[in-house]
């Protein structure tokens, strides 16, 4: 075994003993990709977008000398040239429609209609593929015609070669660096599947005043799929957790309620049956849980991480702690607004407080934006190191 | 398929066209059926993920 692999082994025990609320060696620390990272480089946002390799010689670069355990995030979310093939409507990225190097941007609209649901419900896949793709890809909008097998060749072919480059570039860190993924898979709140990309914001809550029983049926046919489709992106790993980025649980967007009734039991399903299967769920809470954390502590021990972006750091520890992985300390804002000495006290506080009986990670509370400085995150892993020693 | 063999179902979660609905248009399978098996399992879960790629941003 090399000296990297000896590495890797420390820090994934580090990390998984962390996870299951034990107190390792030290407190894991992650580090944050994002694309704060390209504007340290002479490299503009449209190539790391557009060329995985060289994004991920960048990120070799970045992080080839720093110590820290897990790594969290991208330089891109997405591969426009997947985008590009099928001629999709739902994302905007630099180079043909912004200038190099603006970040992409969302394109919200009610791409499932209210009179869609019943179809929906019946058969999800099925709905998905024949009149979801269409709708939101130009070059579907004549399904069986040339430009379409071309466009639905290219985007398979495209979903196949990033993923797999991806997968390379993540076993390549572990051998190299003795990286270990935070994650390993991708789910979703149902409500948010539902919320975020079919219905939209304005709709579904539209929904819950006019057709509250539709946003119920399709949020339930919606959580055998995120549980499935939580371990197939995973691969069948259940050695680390599945990331669930959550949106519109987050306080106050939805009343008590309406959170109570239409978000968390889909959501806690989901998070259930992933556990039955071995899977544990990184709950990436963002925004401000605090009202939710006594109904977040119904779920099953050790059968989430809860990330801690604007909750009650204080709060989540009292109830949640020795039942769940602790995940963050580090607010976002701070890695861009702050000073090297203020992230290095923010880190010392997050330790004593949060990590001092095990069970927690140190990380940044939510994704890590465009601004953040540089000199902060690497204020942050370096008194990771220094105060987290147990 | 040539003979509408296709039949309507509902695929569970997970799969696009489940294995046994396409053994039944296979039909008896002459040689070792786990190899065909698996590998259509594989490529399904890769059309499944696609699929539901594009609503789980």
């Amino acid at each position: 075994m090399s000296d990297k692999e000896k590495l890797f082994q420390e820090r994934f025990k580090r990390y998984t003993v962390a996870l299951e609320c034990g107190k390792p060696d030290k407190v894991p620390v992650v580090f944050p990709l994002g694309e704060w990272v390209v504007k340290y480089t002479d490299a503009t946002l449209q190539e790391v977008y557009y060329n995985v390799d060289k994004s991920n010689e960048i990120i070799a670069r970045t992080i080839r000398d720093l110590d820290f355990d897990v790594m969290f995030g991208g330089l891109n979310l997405w591969w426009p040239p997947m985008f590009d093939g099928i001629g999709c409507k739902l994302y905007k990225f630099p180079g043909i429609y912004f200038e190099e190097n603006a970040g992409f941007q969302y394109v919200e609209e009610e791409y499932m209609k209210a009179e869609d649901y019943d179809e929906f419900i019946a058969n999800p896949t099925q709905w998905l593929a024949t009149k979801y793709l269409p709708r939101i890809c130009e070059e579907f909008a004549e399904p069986g015609s040339y430009r379409a097998i071309v466009a639905l060749i290219k985007g398979a072919a495209a979903f196949a070669m990033h993923n797999d480059k991806l997968a390379k570039a993540g076993e390549k860190w572990a051998k190299e660096y003795g990286i270990v993924s935070a994650i390993t898979g991708m789910t979703k709140a149902p409500f948010d599947t539902l919320g975020d990309a079919l219905r939209g914001t304005k709709g579904i809550l539209l929904d819950l005043r006019r057709r509250p029983d539709k946003v119920l049926a399709a949020c339930e046919a919606i959580v055998p799929h995120n549980i499935a489709y939580g371990m197939i992106t995973a691969a069948g790993d259940t050695s680390l957790p599945c990331f669930a980025p959550l949106h519109k649980g987050a306080y106050p967007f939805l009343s008590l309620e309406h959170w109570e009734k239409y978000y968390w039991p889909t959501l806690k399903a989901v998070i259930e049956g992933l556990w039955a299967l071995g899977k544990r769920t990184f709950f990436f809470a963002e925004g401000d849980w605090t009202p939710y954390l006594e109904k977040i502590a119904e779920l099953p021990d050790k059968s989430i991480v809860f990330c801690i972006d604007l909750t009650d750091a204080q709060k989540a520890k009292k109830i949640l702690e020795g039942r769940f992985c602790l995940y963050g300390g580090v607010p976002t804002t701070l890695l861009t607004y702050g000073t090297p000495e203020e992230v290095k006290d923010c880190v010392k506080r997050a330790i004593d407080e949060l990590g001092s009986d095990g069970g927690f990670v140190l990380a940044a509370g939510g994704v890590v934006m465009g601004d953040a400085k540089r000199e902060n995150i690497l204020a942050m892993i370096e008194a990771a190191r220094e105060y987290g020693v147990y | 398929m040539a003979d509408n063999k296709i039949k309507s179902f509902i695929p569970e979660a997970g799969t696009c066209v489940p294995w046994k609905i396409k053994k039944e248009e296979f039909g008896k399978l002459a040689g070792n059926e786990e190899i065909v098996k698996n590998s259509w399992e594989m490529l399904d879960a890769l059309a499944y993920a696609f699929i539901w790629f594009w609503v789980q941003r």
